[in-house]
């Protein structure tokens, strides 16, 4: 079976950012970067570029754990397995914005803000859901779409995973391909 | 072979949703007087407050069970017979087990206050008791608090918002004096003393609660003051719901105490959640921590065991996110000034007021708990630090800097490797 994921690759990260701005751009009300700019609730990424080891930039995004420590913690069951397979994705109307799940994700990837799909609600859990629509339209997600230097990639993890154990394996037994 | 989940709450539903995961065919059954429909107790807090509907407790619709294949008795346990592997309860009726889990969680703390009317103090932890407070609610009455932890806290806020005067009564020289450092306390108690309709007392305890032959209650505290109001309500802080147990050979009166696969002394019984006491990885002792997430999480490792696997629980830690007064206060691990003496603390602050204190261990420099106010997502992180032993070496320079921008700990690919035992 296969299962595509947005891999990354810290090393190939520039830094440019441009995941972020066209994350928060596909999360906009309109989807257009031009009118997400004046949006009343302006929309917010759900990948961020940190400052990384030797500070050069780290593109950090929700890992959709399984088991998820945000799941397990989430009171009232806003954060839901069962709208695509294989994401966690949180259900905004059912967010209390009470911060448990940021409490107990090791990744930094769960932030609060409002946003406009709850207007009046008051900050609410945002973080990556996977653009489980834009796939469902046979697209990939923004942020993959967005980064040109490969650092970010929507793969079949499978094949990343056996392409990362041949990478270790050739460096452990200094095979050069 | 079947399964008894006695209490089906955080852990108790937890670990029937793994068993069923782990054994599609195992017979589970659950025991509890209140599973249906299921509910987050911890919502309790925001009915209170107006912010969500009695309705909106309900966390799963009324056939949950029946879809896990679960069948629930709802009644009350009164007693376990771990040599025959019997669970008797209220009625009589005997439940015969292969292998159970006590996941009966906890009780409030009685709030110690003596007189004719003490019964009538309300507690703040089930759906029941909510209505309860409800019920007894009316817009310019006035109600007293008792307890100055997290509680204390929302049910001062709750009843604040329900158009009632409260008197908060903390015996500690500080509200949420277990949960955060003296800074943050003050802080708390600065805004909550400006707070109109509230009158905050610190360092006193109320003593014993009388009737008005007007209506209301007289409280008299030990100050030597009394007051008059028309509601008490009390978070003391909970005790293990494990007195069923007594008999059985099993209970001690704090809860009790399992191995690393949340095994307790009798065979083929374990115990999650806030009846059980495991190891705190702050504190390097054994601790209930009677919080939700990680009663959700032993009840996930409990199953793993009852199941026949092998996993040893690592181990829990306080944790509290408290939103207050448009802010965010989350605090993990040993962050209180009785528990940290001795301890290191370092703390990163912007322009912006954020807020995050990292404390570490005097000797081996072992993180042991952290505070943020504004700074909840990273704290996840350091709950993370926290539980994997790392030391005040393993935090990067950059990330100690600049707490609010630098990529994840987690990001190390070394911890991962140390984290994985590599």
């Amino acid at each position: 079976m296969v299962v595509k994921s947005v891999i990354i690759r810290p090393e190939l990260c520039v830094g440019c950012m441009q995941c972020m701005i066209r994350c928060a751009e596909a999360h906009s009300e309109s989807g257009v970067l031009a009118l997400a700019v004046s949006e009343a609730v302006l929309a917010k990424p759900r990948i961020h570029i940190g400052v990384g080891p030797e500070l050069r930039p780290f593109p950090n995004k929700c890992r959709h754990c399984e088991p998820a420590p945000c799941q397990e913690a989430c009171m009232p069951g806003a954060i839901r397995s069962d709208i695509a397979e294989g994401l966690k994705i949180v259900d905004m109307a059912r967010c209390i914005g009470c911060g448990m799940c940021g409490m107990v994700c090791p990744y930094f990837a769960i932030r609060y803000y409002p946003a406009a799909q709850v207007a009046g609600h008051g900050a609410v859990a945002i973080k990556c859901d996977g653009c489980h629509e834009r796939v469902a339209r046979g697209q990939v997600p923004a942020c993959v779409e967005a980064c040109v230097t490969g650092a970010l990639a929507f793969e079949d993890v499978n094949r990343h995973m056996n392409a990362g154990v041949n990478r270790l394996a050739n460096a452990a037994l200094g095979v050069t391909a | 072979m079947r399964y008894v989940i006695v209490g089906l709450h955080a852990a108790g539903r937890s670990a029937c949703a793994w068993l069923r995961r782990l054994r599609p065919d195992a017979s589970i059954v659950g025991v509890d007087p209140e599973a249906m429909p299921p509910y987050a107790r911890p919502l309790i807090s925001y009915v209170l407050s107006g912010e969500l509907e009695p309705g909106q407790l309900n966390v799963e619709g009324p056939d949950f069970w029946d879809r896990l294949g679960v069948r629930v008795v709802s009644e009350r346990a009164t007693a376990l017979d771990p040599d025959k592997k019997i669970l008797t309860l209220a009625s009589g009726r005997q439940e015969p087990y292969d292998c159970l889990l006590v996941a009966t969680g906890s009780s409030p703390r009685p709030a110690g206050v003596q007189g004719s009317a003490a019964k009538e103090i309300h507690y703040f932890r089930t759906r029941g008791h909510v209505e309860r407070i409800l019920a007894a609610c009316r817009p310019g009455g006035s109600a007293a608090v008792l307890g100055g932890g997290l509680v204390g806290f929302k049910l001062t806020m709750g009843l604040l918002a329900r158009g009632m005067r409260v008197h908060l009564l903390v015996t500690s020289p500080q509200p949420l004096a277990l949960n955060v450092d003296e800074r943050v306390g003050a802080w708390a108690a600065e805004q909550l003393a400006a707070l109109p309709n509230l009158a905050l007392q610190t360092c006193v305890t109320a003593q014993s609660m009388e009737p008005e032959p007007s209506g209301g209650y007289r409280l008299t505290l030990d100050t030597g003051e009394s007051l008059t109001v028309d509601l008490v309500a009390a978070g003391k802080g909970v005790i293990p719901a494990s007195g069923w147990l007594d008999g059985s050979g099993l209970a001690c009166a704090d809860g009790l105490a399992v191995d690393q696969r949340l095994l307790t002394a009798a065979p083929e019984v374990y115990a999650a959640g806030d009846t059980a006491i495991c190891r705190d990885v702050a504190l390097g002792a054994p601790r209930i921590n009677a919080i939700w997430p990680l009663a959700v999480e032993q009840g996930r490792f409990a199953a793993w065991n009852m199941a026949g696997q092998d996993c040893p629980y690592p181990g829990g830690l306080a944790m509290n996110s408290i939103p207050l007064f448009g802010r965010h206060v989350v605090s993990v691990g040993a962050v209180n000034p009785r528990l940290t003496r001795g301890c290191v603390s370092e703390v990163a602050e912007d322009r912006q007021g954020r807020y995050l204190k990292l404390v570490f261990d005097g000797s081996s420099g072992r993180i042991v708990g952290a505070l943020g106010l504004d700074a909840a997502p990273r704290l996840g992180e350091l709950t993370w630090a926290v539980r994997r032993g790392l030391t005040r070496d393993d935090i990067p320079t950059h990330w100690r800097r600049a707490p609010l921008s630098a990529a994840p700990l987690a990001a190390r690919t070394e911890w991962l490797a140390k984290a994985a035992g590599l």
